[in-house]
């Protein structure tokens, strides 16, 4: 049932900040065995804003989760700054999630019990022991401030999600994934929840700090318009890169 | 850290774990309440069990066996027993059997009482022969004899409680006697009434030949002891007077000893003196003859005297435990339902935690902290207000029979006027543990269903 993997397999670049080889990714439906992913071979680069676009079901997600340590694949390697991801430990692995990347969802994904400044604490509170964590109480909060004051959010710390407007969330959701100044950035469509004005808005923010950090920044969209501000895409079809625009395609 | 975190934080968030708390906290202080009322009413019941019974009662051998020496007054066991430093007081005992019936009853009274099918006119008693002020310090008679009657009518002057007053006449050769409250009114008795007790005895002048022999004493009160059945069946008068009545050889039955603290010594003097056993007594007489102070007797503390009983009311006590800690269980369904209920609910914020570096432990440790925080909070609750509850039943029931005007506990059928209750830190601690053991234990299933949660499944959970 298995497609062959795309070819040619790129040699891994020196300064590939995420690297993923051979990747297939298939599902049991009863007797029946789905393959998504069909042996994906792509690279992030340090400091690259790259667009991941494709249309719906051609395996978007499954890929971003797999990049993300969120997904085990059936088959292949995901390499994050020098280490094979899938070969580490739970803890190890949730450590690189923890601490090398930022995750932004499309529905900003914030806990809704918590208000917004906790939201932002949440990595610190998830990677501190209790102790450690209230000896640098002070600290994170004063980092935490200062990245919703950055945002614009300086005047709503204490707001729930529910008195925040989309908009807001998406900041407060922003801010939570730069808490760690990770390497890495994954943004699942974070505009497609927003009405175009506020989208821009947060699209400003996370290109001006993808910038500003050096951030290797993977933006998954079906917007083309948004892929093209990006400095490289990867068009996806049918669970294969189809598409990389850095590699010139003959006609 | 954010496990404490978030536990506290849908702790708070929720209200659905006030039921949970709630349930705890019931359970909990339920039990305690209920054990502790047990407790009470089986410590009640064990000492009316005990009754009259003292830490330990000597019986001699009085074998017919001419080689035993037979020792006819106590002076001399009493004087040794006494010298043992552990020993606080001792007094002899002369128990009889006798008929009761009225005075003036004449042999064919006798026939016609004994031949009578209806049991009800045979009134069979002990006479219980005592010395006092002995008795006084080794026994609770005198506690009987100045507790309030409920039945009968107290003596008029307990320091010399068998005199007779001249209010009912006494002739100079009658003497006193002490009923049983009960018996007193069930055979429809009043101070200064005469009876006649009747029974056989021993000739002294043919050996092994049965004389029968009667006498008529005045009632000249009753005692109320904390046990029916003494208080039915016994009449207490003095052991010279008693000797005197019965032409008996032998001037005690047993020795009854109290001690400075039975719980230390008891088992101990009881194996000391009962250690030796003497092979030479005949077989199945009297069951085990043992040696004290070189008379052959037998040496029991009360609760073996009662074994049969305490075990059955140990048993009952340790039923009614299984039986209630039945109520943990319930809160801990409780529990149960409302993790289960959160750990759906929480679907998303679990994806997050996890995207965010959480892992599965971590996660699976937050929900059972939250089962934690409500055994804290319900079991502790709990124990103090099921510990003040136990403590203060008595005016908590008056409070609630009086503004109701319903009668819960009837004081009348039991032996005592006030609800027992007895708190005792042992059972209370495995309560509240057991509580937090049932909590983090049915907190474990949705516990570990949220950390087997797939992320992405409950990422997309929108």
């Amino acid at each position: 049932m298995s497609k062959p993997a795309q070819k040619p397999a790129p040699f891994a670049r020196a300064d590939a900040m995420l690297s993923a080889r051979g990747i297939r990714k298939s599902f049991s439906i009863g007797d029946r065995t789905l393959e998504i992913l069909h042996g994906v071979h792509m690279d992030l680069y340090r400091g690259e804003l790259l667009a991941l676009t494709g249309t719906s079901g051609a395996g978007k997600s499954t890929l971003l989760h797999i990049l993300g340590l969120l997904d085990r694949p059936s088959e292949g390697t995901v390499t994050i700054d020098g280490v094979s991801a899938w070969d580490l430990s739970l803890a190890q692995r949730a450590q690189i999630r923890n601490q090398k990347i930022g995750f932004v969802f499309q529905f900003y994904h914030l806990l809704p019990e918590l208000d917004a400044i906790e939201n932002v604490l949440l990595p610190a509170m998830i990677h501190e022991s209790r102790g450690t964590f209230s000896k640098r109480r002070r600290e994170h909060v004063d980092h935490a401030r200062e990245l919703l004051a950055t945002f614009g959010l300086a005047d709503r710390d204490a707001h729930r999600p529910s008195q925040l407007s989309g908009g807001e969330r998406q900041r407060v959701a922003l801010a939570r994934a730069l808490f760690h100044d990770p390497a890495i950035l994954i943004a699942d469509e974070p505009t497609g929840n927003l009405d175009s004005n506020t989208g821009e808005k947060v699209l400003d923010l996370i290109f001006r700090e993808q910038e500003r950090r050096q951030l290797s920044l993977l933006l998954v969209t079906h917007d083309e318009r948004l892929a093209a501000r990006c400095q490289r895409q990867l068009v996806m079809a049918d669970g294969m890169i189809e598409l990389d625009t850095a590699i010139k395609m003959p006609d | 850290m954010y496990r404490w975190f978030l536990s506290l934080r849908y702790l708070r968030a929720r209200k659905t774990n006030l039921i949970g708390i709630g349930g705890l906290f019931v359970g909990v202080a339920a039990l305690i309440m209920i054990l502790s009322i047990m407790t009470g009413f089986l410590e009640e019941t064990r000492m009316s069990v005990r009754g009259s019974l003292s830490d330990i009662v000597i019986t001699p051998f009085f074998g017919t066996n001419p080689s035993k020496k037979v020792p006819i007054d106590p002076a001399k066991m009493l004087a040794e027993v006494r010298l043992d430093p552990r020993v606080a007081a001792a007094t002899a005992h002369l128990v009889w059997y006798c008929q009761v019936t009225k005075v003036g009853a004449d042999a064919q009274d006798m026939v016609s009482l004994l031949s009578n099918s209806q049991i009800g006119n045979l009134t069979a008693v002990q006479l219980v022969g005592v010395d006092i002020p002995d008795e006084y310090s080794a026994t609770e008679f005198k506690a009987s004899l100045e507790r309030l009657p409920l039945q009968g009518a107290p003596v008029d002057n307990v320091e010399d409680p068998f005199a007779i007053p001249e209010s009912m006449q006494p002739n100079g050769l009658e003497r006193g006697v002490i009923v049983g409250e009960k018996l007193y009114s069930n055979l429809n008795l009043r101070r200064g009434n005469r009876i006649k007790f009747a029974t056989f005895v021993e000739d002294p002048k043919r050996s092994s030949q049965w004389i029968s022999q009667s006498r008529d004493y005045v009632v000249v009160g009753t005692f109320r002891s904390k046990e029916n059945e003494m208080d039915m069946s016994r009449v207490y008068l003095d052991r010279a007077e008693l000797v005197d009545f019965l032409s008996s050889p032998r001037y005690f039955s047993e020795v009854l000893v109290k001690l400075k603290d039975y719980k230390r010594d008891g088992e101990k003097l009881r194996a000391e003196w009962g250690g030796s056993y003497d092979p030479g007594s005949p077989p199945g007489s009297l069951g085990a003859k043992e040696l004290v102070y070189g008379h052959p007797s037998e040496v029991k503390t009360w609760e073996q005297f009662r074994h049969t009983l305490l075990g059955a009311i140990k048993n009952e006590r340790v039923l009614m435990g299984i039986m209630l800690s039945l109520v943990l269980l319930v809160a801990g369904f409780t529990v149960f339902a409302i993790l289960s209920m959160m750990v759906t609910e929480k679907r998303r914020d679990i994806g997050i935690l996890t995207a965010l570096g959480a892992t599965p432990r971590g996660v699976m440790t937050s929900f059972l902290m939250i089962a934690f925080w409500d055994a804290l909070i319900g079991a502790l609750l709990g124990a103090v207000v099921g510990t003040w509850g136990a403590l203060e039943i008595d005016g908590i029931e008056r409070w609630l029979s009086s503004t109701f005007g319903v009668q819960i506990f009837d004081r009348n059928v039991y032996l005592f006027d006030t609800i027992p209750s007895v708190v005792e830190v042992v059972p209370v601690a495995l309560i509240v543990l057991g509580a937090f053991v049932c909590a983090i234990l049915f907190a474990a299933i949705p516990a570990w269903n949220a950390a087997k949660l797939d992320p992405l499944e409950a990422l997309r959970h929108e």
